[in-house]
C-alpha cells in the first residue's frame, strides 16, 4: 500500500512538472507565434536599455542619485516589460484566440497549469534584466564586482519570479474584464514610479512607501544596488521579494479560481 | 470647390473624425491620460528632491510633452496597422485621394488625442502639488502647443509611412519612446547629453517644439524655435509624401500590401 502510494504520488508529480514545463513552453510558443526577432529585440531587450539611459541621464542633471542607482533599478524593472504583459498575455489571449474553453477544460490541477504559463515568462524577464544590466554597465562604464553574479542571479531570478507571479493576478482580471491591457499598462507605469526603480523611495510619501513595498521589484532593487556596490547579499531585501511573489502567486491562484468559477456560472468565459 | 480648399477639408474632417474615435478608446485615454501623469508624479518627485522646485511647471510640462510623443509614436504605428488589420487599407490606398493626405490626419489626430496629457498633467501639478501656473508667455503657450502638436503630427506621418513597410511597427515604435524623449529635450536639456548626439537633437522637430513650450512656460525665445519645428515638421511631411508613394508603388507590384 505504501509502495503504491509513493508510486502514484511520483506518477502525480512527474505529471504535474511536464505539465508546468512542457505546458508552459507549448503556452508560451503558441501565444507568442506572432512575434519575431525584431520584436523581441527592439521591445524586449532594447527599449528597456534606453529607458537606462534615460534615467541616468536625467539623474545627472538633477543630481538626486548616482548612476548605479537608476542603472540598477531599471535593470531590475526592465524585467517588468516581459513579465507584466506576459503575465496577462498568459490568461488574456487564450481568451482572445478562444482558446481559453479547451484549456480551462482540463481536469488538471490549476496550479501547475497556470504556473506553468508564467515559468517562461520568469525566464525572459530574468534574460532581459541581465542582457541589460550587463549593457548598460559596459556602456556605462560601471563595473559590476566578479563575486556579485551568483548574489545578483538569485535576486534577478527572484524578481523575475514575483513580477511574473504579479503579471498572472493581473492577467486573472482577464476573466472577469474585457480590456486587461489597459490594468497592465497602467500596472506597468506605477511600478516604475512605486518601485524606486527611478526615483529614491525616501523622497515619496509614506503610502507610496508602503505601496512599493508591497510590490514586486521593489526590494530585489534594493538587493541588486547593494550587491553591484560591494555590499553584498542582503538576505532580509531577497526574503522580502520572495515573499512578495509569493504573496502575488497566491492572490494570483485564487483570482484565477474565482473567476473561473464566476465565468461557468454565468457562460462568460469566451465572451468578449 | 478649389484644390487647397478641398484638401484642408478633408483634412479638417478627418483630424475630427479620427479625434472622436480615439476618443472613445479606454486604451488611447490611458496613454494618453493616465501613464503620463505617472510620469508627471515621477518628474514632480524627482525634481523637488533636487530642491529644484522653481521646476516643478517644467516637469509637470515635459511629462505633457512626452505623452504627446508617445501618443503620436505609437498612433502613427499603429495607423496604418490598425487600417490594415481592419482590412481597409487597400481601400485607402486605392482611392483618388493620396494616401499621404488620408494618413495625415490619423497622425494629427494621434497628436491632438496627446495634448490630453499636457492638459492632464499640467491640472495635476495644480491641483496635487501646488505647482503655480506663472506662464512666462501664456499666450505664446497657447500658441506653441498646438503648433508643436502639428510638428510632431507631420513627424508622425513620416514614421507611419516607414511603418507601412514594416509587418510589426511596434517593433520599431516601442524603442523609440525614451531614446526621442531624451534627444529632445523634453525633460532632461539635451546639453548634458553627449556632443555627438546634438546634431540628430537639432534634426527632430520634437527638439524644436519642445525648446518652445519650454521657453514659453519658463521664459526665453519662443518664434525661433516654433518656426523651425514647423519648417522641419513640413521637411518630414515632404520626406514622408516621398516616402510613401514610393512605398505605395512597390506594395501594388508585389501585392504585398495587406502582407507587408
Amino acid at each position: 500500500m505504501f509502495r503504491f502510494r509513493c508510486r502514484f504520488l511520483g506518477f502525480r508529480f512527474h505529471a504535474s512538472s511536464r505539465l508546468l514545463v512542457v505546458g508552459g513552453a507549448i503556452s508560451y510558443r503558441a501565444l507568442f507565434n506572432w512575434t519575431t526577432p525584431p520584436m523581441f529585440i527592439g521591445t524586449l531587450l532594447v527599449g528597456p536599455l534606453l529607458q537606462v539611459f534615460f534615467f541616468v541621464f536625467l539623474g545627472r542633471e538633477l543630481g538626486v542619485a548616482d548612476d548605479r542607482f537608476h542603472l540598477v533599478g531599471n535593470a531590475v524593472l526592465a524585467a517588468s516589460a516581459s513579465c507584466v504583459y506576459g503575465g496577462t498575455m498568459a490568461v488574456a489571449n487564450e481568451r482572445r484566440y478562444g482558446t481559453l474553453g479547451a484549456v480551462l477544460l482540463s481536469p488538471r490541477h490549476r496550479l501547475p497549469l497556470w504556473a506553468g504559463r508564467a515559468l517562461p515568462y520568469v525566464l525572459n524577464g530574468l534574460f532581459v534584466s541581465a542582457f541589460v544590466l550587463t549593457t548598460a554597465a559596459l556602456v556605462l562604464g560601471l563595473p559590476v564586482p566578479a563575486g556579485a553574479l551568483p548574489g545578483l542571479g538569485l535576486v534577478l531570478l527572484a524578481a523575475a519570479g514575483a513580477c511574473s507571479a504579479f503579471g498572472l493576478a493581473l492577467g486573472a482580471l482577464g476573466l472577469r474584464f474585457r480590456d486587461v491591457f489597459l490594468v497592465s499598462n497602467v500596472a506597468s507605469s506605477v511600478l516604475l514610479l512605486l518601485t524606486g526603480a527611478a526615483v529614491p523611495r525616501e523622497t515619496l510619501p509614506e503610502w507610496m512607501r508602503v505601496a512599493g513595498g508591497l510590490l514586486p521589484l521593489t526590494h530585489a532593487a534594493d538587493a541588486a544596488r547593494g550587491l553591484t556596490a560591494g555590499a553584498g547579499l542582503d538576505g532580509h531585501l531577497l526574503g522580502a521579494e520572495l515573499a512578495v511573489g509569493a504573496g502575488w502567486g497566491l492572490l494570483a491562484v485564487v483570482l484565477l479560481a474565482v473567476f473561473e468559477r464566476g465565468s461557468r456560472r454565468r457562460a462568460t468565459l469566451d465572451v468578449m | 470647390m478649389t484644390r487647397p480648399t478641398r484638401v484642408l477639408r478633408l483634412i479638417g474632417v478627418g483630424v475630427r473624425t479620427h479625434v472622436s474615435y480615439m476618443s472613445r478608446s479606454p486604451i488611447e485615454i490611458t496613454f494618453a491620460v493616465l501613464v503620463p501623469l505617472v510620469y508627471a508624479t515621477l518628474a514632480v518627485y524627482l525634481f523637488r528632491a533636487a530642491g529644484d522646485p522653481d521646476r516643478l511647471l517644467t516637469a509637470s510640462v515635459g511629462a505633457g510633452l512626452m505623452g504627446i510623443w508617445g501618443s503620436v509614436l505609437f498612433g502613427s504605428g499603429g495607423a496604418v496597422q490598425n487600417q490594415r488589420w481592419l482590412g481597409t487599407l487597400e481601400t485607402l490606398v486605392v482611392a483618388p485621394t493620396p494616401l499621404a493626405l488620408v494618413l495625415l490626419p490619423i497622425t494629427l489626430a494621434t497628436a491632438v488625442i496627446g495634448t490630453y496629457a499636457m492638459g492632464a498633467t499640467v491640472l495635476w501639478g495644480v491641483l496635487l502639488f501646488d505647482v503655480p501656473l506663472d506662464f512666462a508667455h501664456p499666450l505664446l503657450f497657447l500658441v506653441a502647443v498646438p503648433v508643436c502638436v502639428l510638428a510632431l503630427g507631420m513627424m508622425g506621418l513620416l514614421l507611419a509611412a516607414t511603418f507601412v513597410l514594416l509587418r510589426n511597427a511596434n517593433a520599431l515604435a516601442n524603442p523609440l519612446d525614451t531614446p526621442v524623449w531624451l534627444l529632445s529635450g523634453l525633460l532632461v536639456p539635451v546639453t548634458v547629453l553627449p556632443a555627438w548626439t546634438h546634431p540628430i537633437s537639432w534634426a527632430l522637430p520634437t527638439t524644436w517644439g519642445a525648446r518652445a513650450v519650454h521657453a514659453a512656460a519658463s521664459g526665453g525665445d519662443v518664434v525661433p524655435p516654433l518656426l523651425t519645428a514647423l519648417a522641419l515638421g513640413a521637411g518630414y511631411a515632404l520626406a514622408a509624401v516621398l516616402v510613401l508613394g514610393r512605398v505605395e508603388r512597390r506594395a501594388r507590384a508585389a501585392a504585398t500590401l495587406a502582407l507587408a
